[in-house]
């Protein structure tokens, strides 16, 4: 670092460089591949012959390190990488959230509570996914989702998903 | 006349009124997510992957062959009519589509659409049913090397074919193999990769990672977006007839398009998408009027309309006759077929003639089907337009959730589902293709299984894939692919191929 540089001017500068797509996308293959080596660290390697658990998968995470570590390459030494653009912010992150915990929600409840309440809660968390949210349309798209997919599965169908919820 | 005897007993099968309404409800459902953006072709037959399970095997496969080839159709209209492609296949079809619409001229485009891939879908047809069996006849000729290389190629091949950085490519394909590894190793009994969980000691099914990737992270990246503004041409179709200057342009481009999609459709990595890129620029260079393009060419809608409908539909021949996967959506045809516990291969064809022969007679059906679905009933589909995002992404948000539910009856093929949702955004964040991944998820374990067994042939001697000839030859080729698209002059070239402006 050049003296009179502000740190925080080069710590920016280094996240600049971490928010290029392709290191990021290096970084991800190469913090899969190392998981996965040390997720397979006790599965028995065995020969070519006779492979062993742990043969074939280590063999790949292996191959996946090598080619993150070319990508990660790539993305530092392009000159001007192209960046993430993060449009509006936490805009990214609000679909990410919402569409994610409706689905776990309606995953946990359909045993339980039945597929007509599981909608309404996926259909409930998912419209905040989007931006302008309207109560009125969100029911009404909930009421029409209901009706539909309880004709298409269950009496079309005739899928065994409890509809209501088991006391 | 052998082919004669093959295709009556196709027709007897595809005819019953059971296939015939699945053949129907495909074409109905390839169009509807064909006119809609924000869902393809992929993520809807990965929901519906796990409904055929209660479904007759062939109708089943018809339902969703008619889904992927009615997605073509269906693609075409919103390109024309909205400028926006409703499925990437169509992407180009907006550029001289829509211009054609802006000039009154919406019914003549769309007609020829639909007629150039209709057209393009007899061609096809015919195609599958003529070459399917002989190279049925040399994939059950194949050792456990030979196919294991013939993988390779494939896997190299789709790569090569498919846009972005190749070396992404590939690691979404190791990425896509060591998901396939997740659960119980057939050969040796122990667990892999299942962190102690015993819903994934059984494996991640197909469905599961599809509806995931495809499904819920299309969803996510769709609104992340800002909205887009769907300018639709307002003034009504009312000439949906093409005058016959139109017929005179297009015929030509149509069988050039039809040949070029025909050929890039059997390729690995290829189908609907590159034979409609590679079309237009095609009909671009012939054309002795290239300053037409872009202005509303009719032979810029031909073209590539019929190339990605042949595409989409011989991108089953090596799906039919050797059991490998080309694309994405053929990946998850295997799974269909090992729903029902079909081993995907050479075999099909002797063993299951009424399925095999069934289905490409449902083909010829469906594309007939589409075309009065299209054309005459444009207005619905139309109307469609106006339902926003907001609403159908619930929609589609729901039928995935109830889809990974019926794959196993099983919440936490639900959680796993939104946990590979939220890797899609992620990956498509980060430019990396997730079609790849699920062509190494399905191939994973056929590689795997094949290289154990020829390892056992020759005694653990890994030359054994160089002394076979066949093996020799596809890993030559496969090697000759990777050396090809390093030279500096072809990467240019295919990076220009997905750059159409």
């Amino acid at each position: 670092m050049a003296l009179g540089e502000r740190p925080e001017a080069s710590g920016a500068a280094v996240l600049q460089v971490l928010a290029r797509r392709d290191v990021l996308a290096g970084l991800m293959f190469i913090g899969v591949a190392l998981f996965g080596l040390w997720l397979s660290r006790n599965y028995p390697i065995g020969t070519a012959l006779r492979m062993g658990t742990g043969y074939v998968p280590r063999l790949l995470c292996w191959i996946l390190l090598g080619l993150g570590a070319v990508v990660l390459i790539q993305g530092l030494r392009e000159a001007q990488g192209a960046r993430l653009t993060s449009s509006g912010g936490a805009s990214g992150w609000r679909p990410v959230v919402f569409v994610t915990a409706s689905l776990v929600i309606f995953g946990l409840s359909i045993e339980r509570l039945g597929l007509v309440l599981s909608i309404l809660l996926l259909v409930g968390v998912g419209a905040v996914a989007a931006r302008g949210l309207r109560l009125l349309e969100t029911a009404a798209a909930a009421l029409v989702l209901i009706v539909l997919s309880w004709s298409i599965f269950i009496l079309g169908l005739g899928l065994t998903i409890p509809v209501w919820p088991e006391w | 006349m052998e082919l004669f005897d093959n295709l009556v007993v196709g027709f007897g099968v595809a005819l019953t009124p059971a296939n015939l309404f699945f053949a129907l409800a495909g074409a109905l459902i390839g169009t509807l997510i064909g006119v809609l953006p924000g869902i393809g072709p992929i993520a809807t037959i990965a929901m519906l992957l796990p409904l055929t399970f209660h479904l007759e095997p062939t109708s089943g496969l018809i339902m969703l062959a008619g889904i992927f080839y009615g997605a073509q159709y269906g693609g075409s209209t919103t390109a024309i009519l909205v400028n926006l492609p409703g499925e990437t296949s169509s992407v180009v079809t907006c550029i001289d589509g829509h211009q054609m619409a802006r000039q009154g001229r919406a019914g003549a485009a769309l007609a020829v659409a639909a007629l150039a891939s209709f057209f393009a879908g007899c061609v096809a047809t015919m195609l599958i049913a003529t070459f399917a069996p002989p190279l049925a006849k040399i994939g059950q000729s194949f050792g456990a090397p030979e196919y294991f290389s013939l993988m390779v190629l494939g896997l190299i091949a789709a790569v090569v074919l498919a846009h972005g950085s190749v070396i992404k490519a590939v690691a979404m394909i190791i990425l896509g193999l060591l998901v396939g590894l997740v659960g119980t190793d057939g050969n040796t009994g122990g667990t892999r990769f299942t962190f102690g969980i015993t819903e994934l000691t059984d494996g991640i099914d197909v469905a599961t990672l599809a509806i995931g990737i495809f499904g819920i992270g299309e969803i996510i990246t769709n609104l992340s977006q800002p909205q887009e503004t769907r300018a639709l041409v307002s003034q009504k179709i009312s000439r949906l007839w093409p005058t016959r200057e139109d017929f005179r342009r297009a015929w030509r481009a149509v069988l050039r398009g039809t040949a070029l999609g025909s050929v890039l459709g059997v390729l690995p990595g290829g189908g609907a998408t590159l034979s409609a890129f590679a079309a237009y620029a095609l009909e671009k260079r012939f054309s002795k009027h290239p300053e037409q393009f872009g202005r509303g060419a009719v032979e810029g809608v031909a073209g590539p309309e019929s190339a990605n409908n042949a595409g989409a539909q011989t991108s089953f021949i090596p799906m039919l006759t050797l059991g490998i996967p080309g694309n994405a959506v053929m990946a998850l045809m295997i799974g269909a077929l090992t729903i029902h516990g079909i081993q995907p291969g050479p075999q099909i064809m002797t063993e299951r003639p009424g399925m095999f022969w069934g289905m490409i007679a449902s083909m010829w059906i469906g594309n007939l089907m589409l075309v009065i679905i299209n054309l005459p009933l444009i207005g619905i589909w139309v109307q469609l337009l106006k339902v926003p995002y907001r609403f159908l992404y619930l929609a589609i948000l729901l039928f995935c959730g109830i889809g990974v539910y019926t794959v196993s009856n099983s919440s936490a093929a639900v959680l796993l589902a939104a946990f590979f949702g939220v890797a899609g955004y992620v990956f498509t964040r980060l430019q990396c293709e997730p079609a790849p991944m699920i062509l190494g998820f399905v191939l994973g374990p056929l590689m795997e299984e094949n290289l154990r067994r020829a390892m056992r042939i020759s005694g653990g001697d890994p030359m054994i894939f160089v002394q076979r000839p066949i093996s020799l030859g596809l890993l030559l080729a496969a090697l000759a692919l990777c050396i090809l698209v390093a030279l500096p002059a072809i990467r240019s070239k295919r990076e220009e191929a997905f750059q159409e402006n």
